[in-house]
């Protein structure tokens, strides 16, 4: 999947792992459960207990290095670029993951003494110290380490001098500067030397605390935080400081992992049950967990430190080391999962620039209050020795501009300068002393006056040398702290070497694109099969379709026939009924034109009231003359007509009759 | 064990001894490349025993060929939960073989522990399921009920750790009621396992005897609330945590700091499924528990020593972590009742108040009922503590703004207290959680207040909280938090800014308004519209680029946010229509970008209907309305 937002970027996952040892290749001709294919990054693990019919799990990284890979390839592919990024002032993280016993401390240390088996951290280490010494002289760096541990939720200092009594330390939150551990101690690094140095110190002090503990380290997260800063005057001619975090973080031994939660959201552990009621508090907050209560428990302290590298402002390299033995199947298998998710976290990586909290500026800050004290002192010092020698006004402007134009790197002679100073200004005041001594035509006590002044002035100008002194150690211990480059410019072998390396962070890159090719290749693939599936499944459907199709077609046609047939007796039964009632109209035309001609009104109307209609019988029926006692009149054509019945007159009342019947009909049949 | 003799059986009750100190001390303090030296050690002592015991059985050659079925070892497990078990069969647990039996079982649970201990889950289950067998010979009695619970308990987490959650269930329900049901039938305190080895004159008190066998029992209760926990059923669950956490209470084992934070979390199950009787009711639990822990040491006793400075900083953490959970509650009792009285518009629907005040007195009874048959919190002496804390607050959803500033002050106490140690400085994203509450307890009183002026101050007082607060963080590490922030304050703003125009237009019939009420309105949908402005500047990439795809988390509100910044411009007065054509440009271009956006993300439609659709609209509206005023201003000129 494509990353939605050009600015975040996943989380990096490779996979190590080692070779079967001695031991495990005699338990039996199992061999090893893990198969790796370097080109795809992909693992494959053989269930050795499922039958060989049971499909083998296949997970996709971004790099996988087998048994044969060499600590040199995993770092150059890929833990090189993410210290590159950490240099140019993005946070960085390295998270060492697996169950004990698979290589971790191989991976990240190493064997320090052999530069082939040198591992992730000795070889940062010499990564960002050589970057430094290389890069432009202009830039200043300041770089600085701290190691802790987090056991059972403590978090240890492990450059604490008296570590195996400290206090654990707490996280704290500043508002500028976000979660912090209080207290942590901090140690400037000048070179791989001092860096190293620390961080035996700290292993140490991991070791003594872990004898009388059992498991100690499959349960401890080990942290080396290296933050280096560096200062580059930028376009507008200010300096600039950019923040480089690098996290080294050793996790604790992958048994242990699923109750630590490190990877953002707590990992969904099997059914387990907590034994101890300790962890009651556990339980209950798994089942508060809602948005509108407060749960009192907090992330892990791991998790809170870390936030920034899982889903945050970091770039973010995960190696996670397995073991090929059939006997770790499950842990194996569960390192591979988790791993896997670790992939889907996505950081939003940002440069550092500028932070409030740069100890860079702090440095900067105090070494130029120290120059300006010294140069006020150099000041006051020559203005003292020109009253004493009272001459060489002139020469004052000319060294007031002097001292100004002044470059930082003369700085140093400038102090040795006036050192010098102090020391003839000394010798003159002591020569002075001689000659009011040896003034014979001075007054004992106007000689004794004169010299105790001449003491006095040498003291003062011994104390103040002796303040300048002090300023200037201090000056120089600030200023030793900071690291400027290029220093190692000139040396050529130097500039090959980085030419050899560009080289080889060439390759890596090929190598790493090689394989993001290869791997969205396979999905490819994936994705036309599918589609062919689909296709010949849909062939099969058209064709059960069309049969249908035809089927009903036939159907729908002979339905449509009756339809036709209905409607065309329907029309011709119509037709029939039109002319009929035309005829009856031009019929009944032709009565009323009688009726109107032929019969009285008077007569017409009283005929008109005595007709009704009875519904039983369905027939219009005279009122009889006399009211009779039934209700119901009954039609007498007799009593209507007693002279002469009317036979065309019968007839148009029957036809009428009859019309009103068809008409019913007609809208029974719509 | 007549047939063995006193000085064989007092080298069994010694080895067992040792045993069980190898078990608990030695252990820990084996090395790291042998970790379960000890363990071993115990085992073979363990197994020694049983060989004994095996021989003592033979030597008295009695009726049964018992040994040799117990050797065969019968196929079939017992599985639990298919029929009632111990009870009505097998020979009774104090008779001869019944005890023969429960000794031997002890020794099979032992041994079986100690595998699961060492890692050898399998051989820990094959013994576990041995013990089974042997008590299934027997009846539950005084002698043996201890044993059966105990090994259904570690049957329990066993077939949990296999992901076998209904057999886990299965066996500790078992044991659950063959506790219920030993209670009920006998009573009488039973024979703690290790009494088995044992010499006569180390026997135990029956006041030792009954705390271990409650305490068993308040493991399988605790065990039980896992197991339904992981089967998704967290109603039963926090019964069973409930009742954890009173038979802690009852039996006196419990630390009163880890208990009280126990209960108050629990509470906050309760709140969020709208029980809050039983929220209440584990919070002034927690308030009254978390008191027995004592005094906080001074701040001078703690810069003496360190113990005190440690005890100081648990005892006020935990008491500040207590406090906020009382805010949650006052809070989702003022939001629920809100919910429950707003009427279309988010006003106070006083129909519907009548209605449920009504129903109250109903309410109040059952609320009645509900105390008594609730499980309750609390020991002889805390007991009135507990009640009288809860009288303070009302559980019942407050119906007018008398009830619901009676919650309100409680809620605002817990505010100052819990703001006491989460300061600002240190614990910054706590401090501020606290803050957003405050704001937003403020926020549900508001509702209640029927003054448009007390309820635009009451908006005031949240702005005043949040809003020096919102500058003053770090825009990286912070992000999520501010946008929050700006995001309410944006709302707030908006708000005070429609009450304010409520109250001119109440207080002047004319349709004109004075000069001042146009500043201060203007005022405040300024400073709402720059809020909204904020929060989307937040959205942008560090080069100030807007983002062309909104992340789902932050789509909804980046869009209401634009349209509200829309509708905010076109609603300021100004006096000149040049710069009212001004601000209805501005107006537009947030309108259509909400239209363009939507269009061009056409998934997003569905997260803003409402507002797409006037937003829509208002592009079509609002150029007609800015051209009759080019043409009016054209007219003037």
């Amino acid at each position: 999947v494509m990353s939605k937002n050009k600015s975040s970027e996943s989380v990096k996952v490779v996979v190590r792992c080692r070779p079967l040892n001695r031991k495990e290749e005699s338990n039996g001709p199992a061999g090893s459960i893990v198969q790796m294919d370097l080109r795809l990054g992909q693992v494959i693990l053989r269930n050795p207990r499922a039958p060989v019919s049971e499909p083998q799990k296949t997970f996709t990284f971004d790099a996988v290095y087998d048994a044969n890979s060499k600590q040199g390839d995993l770092y150059d592919e890929s833990v090189r670029p993410l210290i590159d990024s950490v240099l140019a002032g993005f946070n960085g993280t390295i998270f060492a993951y697996g169950q004990t016993g698979t290589g971790k401390t191989y991976t990240m240390q190493g064997a320090w003494m052999d530069p082939q088996k040198r591992g992730v951290i000795p070889n940062a280490f010499d990564h960002i110290f050589t970057h430094i010494s290389r890069s432009q002289s202009d830039k200043q760096y300041l770089v600085r380490a701290s190691y802790l541990e987090i056991y059972l939720e403590e978090v240890l200092d492990l450059l604490d001098p008296n570590h195996g009594n400290a206090r654990p330390l707490e996280l704290r939150e500043s508002p500028e500067s976000g979660v912090y551990v209080r207290d942590l101690t901090s140690c400037v690094c000048k070179s791989i030397k001092e860096i190293e140095e620390v961080m035996n110190v700290g292993n140490q002090a991991r070791a003594v605390a872990a004898t009388d503990m059992n498991e100690h380290s499959s349960r401890s997260h080990a942290l080396f935080l290296i933050t280096v800063e560096c200062s580059q005057p930028g376009p507008d001619g200010r300096k600039h400081i950019r923040v480089g975090r690098l996290n080294l973080v050793d996790l604790a031994g992958s048994e242990r992992q699923a109750k630590t939660g490190v990877q953002g959201e707590r990992l969904k552990e099997a059914a387990k049950i907590n034994l101890s009621l300790s962890a009651l508090g556990n339980v209950i907050s798994a089942l508060a967990d809602g948005r509108s209560g407060h749960v009192p428990y907090r992330d892990s302290k791991l998790t809170r430190l870390l936030q920034d590298s899982l889903g945050g402002n970091a770039k973010t390299v995960m190696v996670a080391t397995l073991g090929p033995a059939p006997q770790h199947y499950d842990e194996t298998l569960t390192t591979l999962r988790y791993a896997n998710r670790a992939k889907n976290i996505q950081n939003q990586p940002r440069v550092n620039e500028d932070p409030k909290d740069a100890l860079l500026r702090e440095f900067q800050m105090e070494i130029a209050r120290l120059r300006a004290q010294l140069h006020h002192r150099k000041w006051r010092t020559k203005q003292k020795k020109e009253q004493v020698d009272g001459e060489g006004w002139e020469r004052d402007g000319d060294e007031e501009t002097e001292g100004e134009e002044e470059d930082e790197e003369d700085e140093e002679e400038g102090v040795e300068k006036e050192a010098e100073e102090y020391v003839k200004q000394e010798q003159r005041l002591e020569r002075e002393k001689q000659d009011i001594r040896e003034d014979q035509f001075m007054l004992a006590d106007e000689k004794q006056r004169l010299l105790g002044e001449k003491e006095r002035m040498m003291g003062v100008l011994r104390k103040e040398q002796e303040a300048t002194e002090q300023l200037t150690a201090k000056y120089k211990a600030m200023e030793s702290k900071l690291l400027v480059g290029g220093k190692n410019i000139i040396d050529h072998t130097n500039e090959q070497q980085k030419m050899l390396e560009g080289k080889r962070h060439e390759i890596a890159e090929q190598t790493r694109s090689e394989r993001e090719i290869q791997q969205q290749m396979l999905v490819r693939d994936e994705e036309t099969v599918e589609l062919r599936e689909t296709f010949t499944s849909l062939q099969q459907e058209v064709e059960a379709k069309t049969k249908k199709l035809k089927k009903l077609y036939a159907k729908l046609q002979c339905i449509k026939a009756e339809i036709q047939d209905v409607n065309d007796e329907h029309v011709r039964s119509r037709q029939e009924l039109e002319q009929t009632q035309n005829e009856l109209t031009r019929e009944l035309k032709f009565k009323y034109l009688i009726i109107e001609n032929f019969i009285p009104p008077e007569e017409k109307n009283k005929i008109m009231n005595r007709l009704t209609f009875d519904p039983e019988e369905d027939q219009w029926k005279f009122q009889p003359l006399v009211p009779a006692e039934r209700s119901v009149w009954v039609l007498d054509v007799g009593m209507l007509f007693p002279s002469e019945p009317s036979d065309m007159y019968f007839k148009t009342l029957q036809i009428l009759w009859t019309l009103q019947e068809k008409r019913e009909n007609i809208i029974i049949v719509k | 064990m007549a047939s063995a003799s006193s000085d064989e059986w007092r080298a069994v009750c010694d080895k067992f001894t040792n045993a069980q100190n190898l078990t608990v001390v030695e252990s820990r303090n084996d090395p790291e490349n042998d970790p379960f030296r000890s363990k071993y050690k115990a085992r073979e002592l363990l197994r020694e025993i049983y060989c004994t015991l095996k021989s003592f059985e033979a030597g008295e050659g009695e009726e049964e060929s018992g040994a040799e079925s117990s050797e065969q070892r019968p196929t079939e497990p017992p599985v639990d939960g298919q029929r009632e078990d111990g009870y009505g069969q097998g020979f009774s647990g104090d008779s001869p073989a019944g005890l023969r039996a429960a000794k031997l079982g002890a020794v099979e649970y032992y041994l079986g522990v100690n595998h699961v201990d060492t890692e050898e889950l399998s051989a820990g289950q094959e013994h576990l399921m041995n013990c089974m067998k042997l008590l299934e010979r027997c009846s539950v009695s005084s002698e043996n009920v201890s044993l059966f619970i105990h090994v259904r308990n570690q049957l329990g987490i066993l077939s949990a750790g296999w992901d076998e959650t209904e057999t886990a269930q299965g066996f500790l329900e078992t044991a659950e009621s063959i506790y219920q049901r030993y209670l009920k039938e006998d009573g009488s305190p039973p024979t703690d396992m290790t009494e088995y080895f044992t010499t006569e004159e180390n026997m135990l008190t029956h006041q030792e005897r009954t705390k271990r066998f409650e305490l068993a029992y308040t493991h399988t209760m605790y065990y039980l609330a896992q197991v339904y926990k992981n089967l998704g059923e967290t109603e039963r669950a926090a019964t069973y945590c409930h009742s954890t956490l009173q038979r802690q209470l009852q039996l006196n084992q419990f630390s009163p700091m880890e208990w009280a934070l126990n209960a108050a979390t629990l509470s906050q199950y309760y709140i969020t499924k709208g029980l809050y009787m039983e929220g209440r009711h584990c919070l002034s639990a927690a308030t009254v528990i978390s008191d027995l822990a004592g005094e906080v040491p001074s701040e001078a006793a703690a810069q003496e020593s360190e113990t005190e400075s440690e005890r100081r900083e648990q005892l006020r953490q935990k008491r500040a972590e207590i406090a906020r959970c009382w805010i949650k509650y006052c809070l989702n009792v003022l939001q629920d009742s809100k919910k429950l009285l707003e009427d279309s518009i988010g006003e106070l629907d006083t129909d519907r108040q009548e209605e449920l005040k009504m129903a109250r007195r109903r309410e109040e009874e059952e609320e009645e009922k509900g105390r008594k048959s609730a499980l309750l919190f609390g020991s002889e002496d805390t007991f009135d503590s507990i009640a009288s804390l809860e009288e303070k607050v009302h559980c019942l959803l407050p119906l007018d703004f008398t009830e619901a500033r009676a919650v309100f002050l409680v809620g605002q106490n817990y505010v100052t207290q819990a703001k006491e140690y989460f300061q600002m400085d240190g614990y910054v994203t706590d401090h501020i959680e606290i803050l957003q509450d405050h704001s937003a307890l403020f926020r549900a009183l508001a509702f209640y207040e029927e003054d448009l002026e007390r309820r635009c101050k009451m908006h005031k007082r949240r702005v005043d909280m949040l809003e020096p607060i919102c500058s003053d963080l770090n825009a990286q590490y912070y992000l999520m938090i501010r946008r929050q922030m700006m995001f309410e304050l944006a709302e707030i703003y908006n708000e005070m800014m429609d009450l304010k125009l409520t109250l001119a237009n109440r207080q002047s019939d004319t349709e004109s308004l004075d000069n001042h009420t146009i500043n201060k309105f203007n005022h405040l949908c300024s400073a709402s519209a720059k809020y909204f402005q904020m929060f989307l500047d937040s959205l942008c990439s560090p080069e100030g680029k807007i983002p062309e795809h909104l992340e789902e988390e932050v789509l909804r509100p980046a869009l209401v946010a634009r349209f509200r910044v829309a509708r905010l411009y076109s609603r300021l007065i100004s006096p000149s229509p040049s710069a009212q054509l001004e601000n209805l440009d501005k107006s537009l271009e947030h309108y259509k970008y909400v239209v363009q956006y939507c269009e061009a993300h056409p998934e997003a439609a569905a997260a803003v209907e409402t507002e797409l659709e006037l937003s829509t609209e208002m592009v079509g509206l609002l150029p007609l309305k800015m051209n009759r005023l080019k043409a009016k201003m054209v007219v003037n000129n």
